[in-house]
């Protein structure tokens, strides 16, 4: 399926160029031309995440490469929804370049034969493949909201020191991007709520624990009280804008270290 | 209107504008709606100005009219005696003021006139408006014809890409406009956020006016004289409320505008914070356009609220002026790839002699060959003589009638692109 996964990267690097364009020199002709790659590019993606569960015969979301090209598909699909929600092209120039180098480490990545782990006695019931997707989903959200509480933050500056530059006038207004931040982090805290949940819930059915001392739980852990956090504040309307703003952000290091850190610093979730 | 259709037409263009005549001389020049069609009709005298348009604005006056090419000079000059005619006033009057253009350089002009690039504030969108009103004026008095329906329509797409593909028209250039740009900014739309207006003054009035016509709903009018609170009011279709009461309604309004002649603030730091914490943090937008100000300036340190004073609004309107100006430099590259496109499509227009001539053409093919058998016909009377060519002449014109016509038919059309396929055709390129 690597040749079906370079067609997807093909799409989303002209999806990503268009975007950036189109915001540099707010053209419509270029989002237009974005979008279209974009379409393509995520229905093509849609066919080789789907070849690659039939063929391999499991969900296609347990090793690596898997799990960089199904958050750049989750991505995708988190960029569309906010799109014909709150028609924010800006986004587009911001989440489609990180989305063209998921897939190009995906692309790259040669083959997961090595790994010690076998996918084939996670796929036996339901629940694994809903817990990895909806924490998938949720990171997804998450860097939503981080895009937008930069944006929030980058035009609260502006508007405080009256100085603005071309980005300013191509961002979303303030509501916007505080809206998009709010609704993307209730989203998100939803999805990783339930992706905890049945993550738990499979591992008691396997051995009977639901909690191992994981790093990679313990961040999870920590990412969902802040993100319940942000949403408690920002719901009894204390914390609206900056401050907001700035806990979306810091919000999305626990996010990193949490997908990215624990593997690093090894434990049970050696996977994804 | 054109006697003869087959010449080839060219476009003059005589006018003043704020650049180059004062005030007191535009307003002399300039024409009034009737006094336009009036002019138009006495401008176009079918032979040397064979179709006519005038657009005047409070900054110009511009005459675009279409002549023969041979008679431009011609036609630039009764256009200056029109002007001198119909506006009763001396040529030397105007003489040193007035510019003349003729072909490209009048296409330019008119394209960058449309186009808002000539305008004295670069990217107004009104102007665009003036030339569409003058061309109907000039349609409704007959005198806008082949040539200026395709140049005033050119104007049109070129304006269109001109303010589609550059930022010459995207942020605001005056204060009062300014509060429109940076509300919507803050709050993504003006439709349901309420303004309080303090105090009054031109300034203040008009921007309170740009945010109720873009959507603004509710507004609060404050003001030391009763009378003036509540005329405003009943303008803005508002509230008037005491200037004593204003704590128990700053909290209500989104946006706050200040425009008042006390020495000192109005709108207090203890007053803004008890705001913001009735509000329950939601953004707040406060225009001081007072000097001196009546805003404190610590309000812009709270959070979700956003202080701007005269210099800062000042400031912005200067630098977004300037971006103006760097997204007019790409205007003109526009503009200028249009006149090319636009002097082709008019010299195309000049494909009605082309077509008398083809059938001349065709008709000297089947005289030439009648006279290059004639020996082999043996000796005819001249009856039979006549007959035979009749015969060549007709069949030829029987078989080009609907060709010709056909061609015609894309000519009056304007239809640019069929013509360019009969001339490849017919290889007519010279």
């Amino acid at each position: 399926m690597r040749s079906l996964l370079l067609a997807v990267l093909a799409a989303y690097i002209v999806a990503a160029i268009h975007a950036i364009l189109a915001f540099v020199n707010k053209r419509k002709a270029l989002h237009r031309i974005s979008l279209w790659s974009l379409a393509a590019g995520f229905a093509l993606h849609t066919a080789a995440l789907l070849a690659d569960w039939i063929i391999d015969g499991h969900y296609p979301l347990f090793y690596r490469r898997e799990t960089l090209s199904f958050l750049a598909w989750t991505l995708a699909a988190t960029y569309g929804l906010v799109l014909f929600r709150y028609g924010t092209q800006a986004l587009g120039a911001f989440i489609l370049p990180p989305i063209s180098v998921l897939v190009f480490i995906a692309a790259i990545i040669q083959s997961d034969s090595n790994t010690a782990v076998s996918a084939s006695g996670f796929s036996t019931t339901w629940l694994f493949p809903v817990h990895t997707t909806l924490v998938i989903f949720a990171y997804a959200a998450f860097f939503v909201v981080f895009l937008a509480s930069s944006m929030y933050l980058f035009q609260e500056r502006a508007l405080k020191l009256k100085t603005f530059g071309a980005a300013f006038h191509r961002l979303p207004s303030l509501t916007t991007v505080n809206e998009i931040a709010t609704s993307a982090a209730a989203i998100g805290l939803t999805m990783l709520t339930v992706g905890i949940a049945t993550g738990m819930m499979w591992s008691a059915s396997r051995d009977g624990h639901i909690w191992r001392n994981d790093p990679k739980e313990i961040f999870a852990a920590l990412t969902w009280l802040l993100y319940l956090l942000l949403i408690i504040y920002r719901s009894t309307a204390g914390w609206r804008g900056r401050r907001a703003a700035w806990l979306g952000v810091a919000g999305f290091a626990l996010v990193l270290c949490t997908f990215f850190g624990a593997r690093l610093m090894g434990g049970y979730h050696v996977f994804g | 209107m054109s006697k003869n259709p087959n010449e080839p037409m060219s476009i003059v263009l005589v006018g003043v504008n704020h650049k180059t005549a004062p005030v007191e001389m535009r307003e002399l020049l300039a024409f009034s709606e009737e006094a336009c069609t009036e002019g138009l009709r006495l401008l176009v005298d079918g032979e040397v100005v064979r179709e006519g348009l005038i657009v005047s604005t409070c900054n110009r006056v511009e005459v675009v009219a279409a002549t023969t090419t041979e008679k431009m000079q011609e036609g630039t000059e009764r256009i200056s005696d029109f002007l001198s005619v119909s506006r009763n006033l001396p040529r030397d009057f105007f003489y040193d003021h007035v510019y003349n253009r003729t072909e490209e350089d009048a296409v330019r002009h008119l394209f960058r006139v449309t186009s808002s690039l000539d305008s004295m504030v670069v990217g107004e969108p009104q102007v665009l408006g003036q030339v569409r009103r003058a061309y109907s004026l000039a349609l409704e008095a007959g005198t806008a014809g082949r040539v200026l329906n395709r140049l005033v329509h050119h104007a049109f797409h070129v304006a269109k890409r001109v303010r589609t593909e550059t930022g010459i028209a995207a942020n605001a250039v005056s204060i009062s406009y300014m509060a429109v740009e940076l509300g919507k900014k803050i709050f993504n739309t003006l439709k349901g956020h309420s303004v309080l207006l303090i105090g009054g003054g031109e300034m203040a009035e008009l921007s309170a006016r740009h945010l109720i016509n873009a959507g603004a709903e509710g507004v609060l009018i404050a003001n030391r004289t009763v009378e003036t609170a509540e005329r405003l009011a009943a303008e803005f279709n508002g509230t008037a409320i005491s200037l004593n009461d204003l704590p128990d309604y700053l909290a209500e309004a989104d946006i706050v505008i200040c425009s008042t002649g006390a020495e000192d603030y109005v709108v207090t730091e203890a007053l803004a914070r008890k705001a913001l914490e009735e509000r329950r943090n939601r953004p707040a937008f406060f225009i001081d356009i007072s000097v001196p100000r009546n805003v404190d300036p610590a309000i812009g340190e709270l959070p979700n609220m956003f202080v701007f004073d005269i210099d800062d609004l000042e400031a912005v309107v200067t630098s977004n002026i300037r971006e103006r100006e760097k997204e007019a430099e790409r205007a003109e590259l526009i503009v200028e790839s249009e006149i090319m496109q636009f002097q082709q499509a008019l010299r195309a227009l000049d494909f009605g002699p082309t077509i008398g001539a083809l059938r001349q053409k065709l008709q000297d093919i089947a005289r030439l060959e009648l006279a290059r058998q004639k020996n082999r016909l043996g000796q005819l009377t001249p009856e039979q003589e006549r007959a035979v060519e009749a015969l060549l002449l007709s069949t030829v014109n029987k078989i080009s009638h609907p060709v010709l016509s056909q061609m015609r038919r894309s000519y009056e059309a304007s239809d640019i692109e069929t013509i360019q396929a009969w001339r490849d055709i017919f290889g007519l390129e010279e």
